[in-house]
């Protein structure tokens, strides 16, 4: 993935902001130009100096933690391996990534063709039509009511514009058909990584709500309902307060839409780049 | 800078002196001395308790910024989180700034009287541990800084120019000095970090005039000298047991109390058998000569990075039906601990958050391991994460309800074990770990009987903290969190009844001191330090 786990609408506006740039990493990638050409003895010792330095924050898998996840094919601050490794030795000034600095010399290339090797997603061929599949998005899927893709549609759910350099051809398909086993995460530098669109159940004099959480705190929580409205409610002032774990507010698709047209969809979606 | 300063002081010279000496007598007198706030933890006993009463649970919905003032930027990276607890003598408040700059604030108006920035490298190694620095020691005229490069200052109070200097330690070896030192008479004591580099730490006096070092005290024996048995072959010239977070001392057992934190490398235990003495530990040391009186181990052979580097609180209380002299310690296994602090004789020790790793203490003060807790090559999921159940923010001690509160962080970890060879100035870890954070993890701050570690409530957190807590006589206790909000407790409830958004996350202790009788409440969130008070 090439956007950063920031919030939704945060991700929106740097992907315009660097359009071209991301571009230009799309082609090198798909040229195979990307993959740092690695030795397997240097895998290993980076693979064991991530494991002590890294995955603290960036989790033992590279799955993200306090730092985003490193299995994505692009990362922000590193379009090339040079800056990857002044990434990793230098750390990211004014942000949570700490500079490594024992790892100049050989080591920091070490650790740099390791995080490379977990963002190297194997070309997955796609498992459907994507063109048929585009066409369930528009009608039947009715998916533009929840999300915004190149600018259109409502967003209540994740912007999908470049769903499918972020995620793999397994997370998509379970997204469809079963959207609460993994969602997305908001990674806070202080916090951790949060549910992003953690369903939660609130009761308050005014009455029943329910929606994603946007925000939480020990005295207050923001949330937002499916009409797009944001709320902002003290803690304190609660009838109840349900954060309903492992919920989601997107409908699953396994019922209502054949297997085939799930391939095709999924396939429609790994072709958003 | 120097005329502006010359001016600025003597015109608030004309109503009253801005800057007072602080004599080794007034540092015993802290913890009584609601109006200054002299020392680290706030005095000797490290109660972190301020006895003013002005703001109570009836008024402090009324509190409001006196001021505030916003750090200096620095082009060291990575030194962007602030963890120092301000001191005030007189009307003058010193705190630090990442990683080891000092600043003078005139406490009326938050005015800067002076910014001490030592000349550190970019390059410097810290390993294990961000760039940060915790705070002061002021004694007699100077102010007394360590720093991330390991070195040692002695500054003038008035001007913040540099009256001596002195290396601790090697810092390309992965020595460094986060913690605010401690003044005792005519001594300044400090520790180190490292232990993630694999040194072998020390706790070190100077002579607070010449900067002369007095003693060093390993905390990991060498062949033959007591506790050399729980080693083996050369694993102790690597063992670690830093000494990170200010002690406390007892003025009249005239014993200085030092913790120190895990042994190396931190996850994978084949690489060093034995108990590993004296690292997770507390140490009661002679202060004049070093020599250590007694120790006690609170997590023998640790295999999960809890470091015993919290605060050492030091109470006096019945326990058991006997009047005694006690040190108190929330540890970061999740157990809360009371020693007999004359001989070191464990009396107590209750879990006080939920763990995975023990069945219980025994008669002897040494945990019962659960078998299999140890970190895996595959990873190993055990509780609390290696962050412990409470860190190095501060617990706060209130004398007269006998009440220990502590902050504390509810998460658990896949702790992992990996092969790992010393090399020097390195990570000497062998491990790793994937906490279970985000949603699955929260924080709180807990009340105990400070006599039996029973506890009284909880306000529960939205994540797990890093800041810590201090009581005040008005009967609250302010707290702080991720999210940023400072806020007052109700001390005999944990009710919340007041709390201010800074605007970005907490990371260090609130502290308390007077401006012309006014009670002033002080905490920094992200890089600006807010000063609360009613009027
Ligand atoms: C203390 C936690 C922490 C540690 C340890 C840490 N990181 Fe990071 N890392 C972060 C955070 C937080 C960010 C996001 C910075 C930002 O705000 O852009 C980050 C960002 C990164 C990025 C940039 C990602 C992008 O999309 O541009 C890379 C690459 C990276 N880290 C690699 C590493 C490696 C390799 C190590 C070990 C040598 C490491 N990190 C250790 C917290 C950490
Ligand atoms: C009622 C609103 C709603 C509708 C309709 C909806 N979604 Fe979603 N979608 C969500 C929400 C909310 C999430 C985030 C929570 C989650 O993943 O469970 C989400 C998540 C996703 C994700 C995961 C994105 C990521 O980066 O993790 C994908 C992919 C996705 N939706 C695709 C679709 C497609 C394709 C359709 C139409 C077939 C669709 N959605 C219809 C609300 C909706």
């Amino acid at each position: 993935m090439c956007i950063p786990l920031l919030t939704q609408s945060d991700s929106s506006s740097l992907k315009r902001r660097k359009r071209g740039k991301f571009d230009l990493w799309i082609s090198l990638c798909l040229l195979g130009i990307w993959a740092a050409p690695a030795q397997a003895q240097n895998l290993e010792s980076g693979e064991q100096l991530y494991r002590t330095l890294c995955a603290r924050c960036h989790g033992m898998l590279g799955e993200g933690g306090e730092g985003p996840s490193l299995k994505r094919a692009q990362l922000l601050h590193a379009p090339d391996d040079d800056s990857l490794v002044s990434v990793i030795v230098g750390g990211i000034p004014g942000t949570g990534m700490p500079g490594s600095r024992q790892l100049r010399g050989g080591d920091g290339v070490d650790v740099a063709a390791y995080v490379r090797s977990l963002g190297q997603l194997p070309p997955e061929t796609m498992p459907g039509d994507p063109n048929a599949g585009e066409r369930i998005y528009r009608n039947e899927g009715n998916c533009a009511s929840c999300h915004i893709l190149d600018g259109e549609g409502t967003g209540i759910g994740p912007e999908l514009s470049q769903v499918g350099q972020r995620r793999n051809l397994a997370y998509l398909r379970r997204a469809l058909t079963d959207p609460a086993a993994e969602q997305p995460r908001l990674v806070d530098r202080y916090r951790g990584s949060l549910n992003a669109f953690l369903t939660v159940r609130i009761v308050s004099e005014y009455g029943s709500f329910e929606g994603m959480r946007v925000n939480e705190d020990a005295f207050s929580v923001q949330m937002r309902d499916l009409a797009g409205t944001i709320y902002s409610f003290d803690k304190a002032d609660l009838i109840s307060y349900e954060k309903a774990l492992g919920h989601s507010l997107m409908p699953g698709y396994a019922a209502t839409l054949s297997t085939q047209q799930v391939d095709d969809v999924v396939s429609y979606l790994m072709s958003l780049r | 800078m120097r005329l502006t300063t010359i001016t600025l002081v003597s015109a608030i010279l004309i109503t009253s002196p801005v800057y007072s000496d602080v004599p080794y007598t007034a540092l015993l007198a802290d913890e009584n001395n609601g109006a200054d706030w002299l020392s680290y933890s706030g005095g000797y006993k490290s109660e972190r308790f301020s006895p003013l009463n002005q703001i109570t649970p009836l008024n402090v919905d009324q509190l409001k910024v006196m001021w505030a003032y916003q750090m200096q930027a620095t082009g060291i990276s990575g030194a962007g989180l602030q963890e120092s607890t301000p001191v005030v003598a007189g009307d003058v408040m010193y705190l630090t700034e990442s990683p080891s700059s000092v600043t003078a604030l005139d406490t009326r108006t938050g005015r800067m009287l002076w910014h001490f920035v030592p000349d550190i490298s970019n390059e410097v190694l810290n390993i294990g541990f961000p760039r940060i620095n915790r705070g002061v020691a002021l004694l007699d005229d100077k102010v007394y800084v360590a720093t991330l490069d390991a070195r040692l200052f002695a500054l003038d109070a008035n001007t913040g120019a540099v009256r001596w200097q002195t290396t601790v330690a090697d810092n390309s070896l992965g020595f460094s000095l986060t913690l605010a030192p401690l003044a005792l008479d005519g001594k300044i004591i400090v520790g180190v970090s490292g232990a993630e580099a694999g040194v072998r730490a020390f706790i070190d006096a100077y002579d607070a005039d010449s900067g002369e070092q007095i003693w060093r005290t390993y905390t990991v024996p060498a062949p033959g000298e007591p506790g050399s048995e729980t080693w083996q072959g050369d694993d102790w010239q690597t063992g670690g047991g830093s000494t990170w977070l200010t002690g406390s001392f007892d003025p009249e057992l005239d014993l200085l109390y030092w913790t120190t934190g895990n042994p190396a490398p931190d996850w994978n235990g084949d690489l060093r058998p034995g108990d590993n003495l004296f690292t997770c530990s507390v140490l009661a040391l002679d202060p004049d000569t070093g020599e250590m009186r007694w120790h006690f181990q609170y997590t023998p052979h640790d295999t999960h990075d809890w470091d015993a580097n919290q605060i050492p609180v030091l109470v006096d209380g019945e326990f058991q039906g006997r009047e005694r002299k006690l040190l108190a310690l929330a540890n970061r296994n999740a157990f809360y601990y009371l020693l007999d602090r004359e001989t070191g004789e464990y009396l107590l020790g209750e879990e006080y958050s939920y763990q995975t790793w023990a069945e219980g203490i025994d008669d002897s003060g040494r945990p019962i391991v659960i078998p299999g807790s140890d970190p895996t090559r595959e990873g190993n999921l055990v509780w609390p994460s290696l962050q412990g159940a409470t860190n190095w923010f501060s617990p706060s001690y209130n004398p007269n309800t006998e009440q220990f509160f502590v902050a504390n962080r509810r998460m658990g970890a896949i702790y992992f074990k990996a092969d790992v060879e010393y090399r020097p100035g390195q990570p000497f870890l062998g491990g790793g770990e994937q906490a279970l954070d985000g949603d699955q993890a929260s924080g709180a701050v807990l009340a105990l009987d400070g006599m039996t570690g029973a506890q009284q409530w909880e306000f529960e957190l939205q994540t797990p903290p890093w800041s810590g807590v201090m009581a005040t006589g008005g009967g609250l206790v302010f707290g702080s969190s991720n999210e940023g909000q400072f806020f007052a407790l109700d001390a005999s409830d944990g009710s919340p009844l007041w709390n201010f958004n800074t605007g970005a996350h907490i990371r260090t202790n609130p502290m308390g001191f007077a401006v012309d009788d006014n009670q002033r409440v002080a905490i920094i969130g992200g890089q600006t330090l807010f000063v609360f008070g009613l009027e």
